[in-house]
Formats: structure tokens, C-alpha cells, sequence
């Protein structure tokens, strides 16, 4: 993750669910009306960057602003469509950047299974991806609705996949060049 | 990002690489000896053969001075041997066919035996073990001895297909050669491609996948996907990963691994 990775910073614009402790006064801008106060225990969702910096108050010692929730596209219902059948599931639909925000989301929770479902979604899906990628009709045809739902991460391995399978058939005079 | 070539190897690259392999010819016309920056060519006298680098080979050949003789394993036998090996052999389910093997290594024939790799020297006086492409493994006759079972050179995939472009009538029976190419090719591939499902251990550290005898054009073809992945499941690890090395901080902080760990270890879960 480099400074200047443009996912990276996506990924930190990401919404998750966060619960106030406190009461914060004039941080009612928030919530929609500036001006007001916000009371403790409203529900909003704040990026990723926000929301780990005011719960992160807890490790310091002092009490925490926030505390934070799964966020949706990491609910338990997921989880278990995933462990059903990850090749079905729309990921992008859930969340652009679903795995930079799974590493991020798994650096502050502590989730051992949740480690063992994407790692084996990952994988899984990645075999799928290499069969599409070194299919030479590319992008079309069968495929489309899954490769439509791949996120950021598998895009990128798709492409990498598929650019090199076209440079060889390029090279070997299977294909023209366009 | 910015950078408009892929990252890695491209194909073509590859493929320049592979015409430093030696390869015979049987010229057609006299020609003096070269001294080329790779080394000199011998004098070119019609009858004998000679041995020359592929691109030189190749040029030769496209102005009909010169024929070339098929390398040792770019015949249809040894091919669908390999292809056997490869598709239908149980040992080889998961690994790819042995590579040729390097001088002084005991053939595979003969396992247990100690190698006897014989250096030799630069001009400097330095020493060296020669390895491809210094090994004339795309010659007619391979030095190694001919009771050796067949098998693919690093280059195979280049130097097969551009052999096949430019010297197909030099070969025996070019179109069952093609086909057998594309067969082992897409043979191996879906066995690299299949390497995925092993790749997380190589992630976390103790596995591995091996890559012995997979040539160079097919690690350029899957290197950006099979890095892709390893690091996709490096990061998706990287916290149970964290907290293993916190974990074995802490035991070597403690003095080493004793029986009272496991309940000091516990208590410490539940306060954090």
C-alpha cells in the first residue's frame, strides 16, 4: 500500500457503521445539521479513516468516541453465501474494494474464521478468473455476470491474466494485433 | 500506473532472449567464421554441420543458405511421449515433466547417484557452472546420453514456434508437431493455473509450489496472475499472520515454551 495508491485511498472512503459513546457538541454536521450536538449512541456512518481514528481512542486508554460495527458488506450473511458458493456472489455490488476493506476491517476486529472464508473466496474465485482470462473471446460471453461482479483486487488480477494471455497469442500469430 | 508496458516480461521479450540458443544447421554456402560480441561462429562449409545461435540460424534460413536440423526433442515421438507423461502419468498429476538435465546430474534414470558437475573457467580464470542458455540443449544430438528420457528445454515454447514459423519444412511432420505443442501447452497451464489452490500455504510461509521445469515463456504468460494472487492472499492472512508473530514474540520474551505457557496465555486472551 504506497501513499499515492489510488485504491488505497478509496478503500479509506469506504462508510462503516459507527455507534457514538459520547456526547460530542457541535459535531452534529455528521449527522446531517450542523450546528447541533450529537448524543451518545447515534448510529452513523463515518469512512474508514474517520471512524478508526475516534475509535482508536480505546487502545490509548482513554474512553473511546466510537465503537465500530461490521460493516455490512462484512455481515454474517455474507459470510455464509460466501462459504455456500463465493463464485455467485456479486462482490462489487457489496463493496468496490471488498478485500482492501476486509484487510483493513481484519487489522481492527479479530476474526479468525472470517480469515479462513475469504482466503478460500479468494482462491476460489481466482482459479475462476484465470479460466475467463485465457478464454479468447475476453470479457464476452458467458462469463459476464461474474466477472461483473468482481471487486478492485480481482480486476486487476483479471487483467493481468488476460493481457498476457493475449501478448502470447499476439506473438505466437494466433491473434492479430488490434 | 502510468507505464506503458505490462510489468514483467512481455512475450516478445521472451522470445528474444531464446534465440541465443544454439541450434545445428547443415549450410548450404561456404560462409568465413564470425567474430560475433557472443562468441565466434565457426567457418560454414557445406556438407558438415555447424552449430549457431537461433537468430543467426534463423536469418540463414529465411535466405535459403542454410537448413536447419530439428532440435533432439522437437520430433513427434519424444512430444507425445512427454505429453503422456504429462496428462496421464501419476507421479506427474501435479508436476510438470523433468527438465533436461544439467550437466554432471545423474539422469533421472539413475536416482541416488552423487552428481559430478565438472566447473569450468572464463578467460579471467573465474569459475562458473554452465546453465541455459550457455547449454546447447536445442541441438540436433544433446551432448547428454541418448538414453535419458525426452524432455522439454526452458526455451521450448519459443523455440518450437518459431521454428515452426520459419523452418517448418526442416521438420519431421510439422502439423502433428504443432498440435502436440499446443497440447502440452494448455496441458501445463492448467496445471500452473490449478497451483492456485496450494498457492495460500506458499503465502503463509512453510508451502511452496514447484516450479521445476516450466519454462520460460509460461512463467512470463502466469507471472503477473500467480504473483496476484499470492500477494492478494498475503494481505487477506496478514492479520492472522500479526498476531502469530505477537504470539511468538511473547514466547521468546517468556523464556522459551513450558508447560505453565498455555494458561499464562489464556489469561492474557481474556483481559485483552
Amino acid at each position: 500500500m504506497s501513499y499515492y495508491d489510488i485504491d488505497s485511498i478509496l478503500t479509506d472512503a469506504q462508510k462503516l457503521p459507527c455507534t457514538f459513546e459520547l456526547e460530542v457538541p457541535g459535531l452534529g454536521i455528521l449527522e446531517g445539521n450542523p450546528g447541533e450536538d450529537i448524543k451518545a449512541g447515534t448510529r452513523i456512518d463515518l469512512p474508514l479513516w474517520l471512524g478508526e481514528m475516534l475509535s482508536i481512542g480505546a487502545r490509548l486508554g482513554t474512553s473511546r468516541l466510537v465503537t465500530l460495527d461490521m460493516p455490512e458488506a462484512l455481515s454474517e450473511r455474507v459470510m455464509n453465501a460466501l462459504k455456500a458458493d463465493p463464485r455467485t456472489i456479486d462482490l462489487r455490488a457489496l463493496a468496490p474494494h471488498f478485500y482492501n476493506l476486509s484487510e483493513r476491517i481484519l487489522e481492527l476486529f479479530e476474526e479468525e474464521e472470517m480469515v479462513e472464508v475469504l482466503g478460500d473466496t479468494f482462491k476460489k474465485r481466482a482459479a475462476e478468473i484465470a479460466d475467463h482470462a485465457h478464454n479468447s473471446r475476453g470479457a464476452v460471453g458467458d462469463g459476464v455476470d461474474f466477472l461483473r461482479g468482481l471487486d478492485e483486487t480481482e480486476r486487476q488480477l483479471f487483467r493481468a491474466a488476460h493481457d498476457r494471455a493475449k501478448d502470447m497469442r499476439i506473438w505466437s500469430g494466433e491473434a492479430k494485433r488490434k | 500506473m502510468a507505464f506503458p508496458l505490462p510489468r514483467g516480461v512481455t512475450a516478445s521479450e521472451i522470445a528474444f532472449l531464446a534465440e541465443m540458443e544454439t541450434v545445428t544447421i547443415v549450410p548450404r554456402q561456404r560462409l568465413e567464421g564470425l567474430e560475433l560480441l557472443g562468441g565466434p561462429v565457426e567457418p560454414l562449409v557445406p556438407p558438415r554441420r555447424a552449430s549457431l545461435p537461433l537468430w543467426l540460424a534463423l536469418l540463414l534460413k529465411r535466405q535459403r543458405r542454410a537448413n536447419i536440423m530439428p532440435p533432439a526433442w522437437l520430433h513427434p515421438e519424444p512430444l507425445s511421449l512427454i505429453l503422456e507423461v504429462e496428462s496421464g502419468h501419476q507421479d506427474y498429476k501435479n508436476a510438470f515433466s523433468p527438465p533436461p538435465p544439467l550437466p554432471g546430474q545423474p539422469s533421472v534414470l539413475d536416482r541416488g547417484q552423487e552428481p559430478t558437475a565438472r566447473p569450468q573457467y572464463t578467460p579471467d580464470g573465474n569459475r562458473y557452472y554452465a546453465a541455459p542458455p550457455f547449454l546447447p540443449q536445442n541441438t540436433a544430438q544433446p551432448v547428454n546420453s541418448s538414453r535419458d528420457p525426452p524432455s522439454l528445454p526452458f526455451h521450448w515454447v519459443e523455440v518450437g514456434n518459431m521454428l515452426l514459423d520459419a523452418a517448418s519444412d526442416d521438420l519431421v511432420d510439422p502439423d502433428q508437431i504443432r498440435r502436440l505443442l499446443k497440447d502440452l501447452r494448455e496441458v501445463r497451464m492448467a496445471k500452473l493455473r490449478s497451483g492456485v489452490e496450494v498457492l495460500d500455504a506458499a503465502a503463509t510461509g512453510g508451502g511452496g509450489v514447484a516450479l521445476t521445469g516450466v519454462g520460460s515463456m509460461e512463467l512470463g504468460e502466469e507471472r503477473g496472475f500467480v504473483t496476484g494472487v499470492v500477494d492478494g492472499l498475503r494481505k487477506i492472512g496478514s492479520s492472522k499472520e500479526q498476531a502469530r508473530r505477537e504470539q511468538m514474540a511473547e514466547q521468546r520474551a517468556n523464556g522459551g515454551y513450558d508447560g505453565t505457557q498455555d494458561d499464562d496465555e489464556e489469561e492474557d486472551y481474556m483481559e485483552f
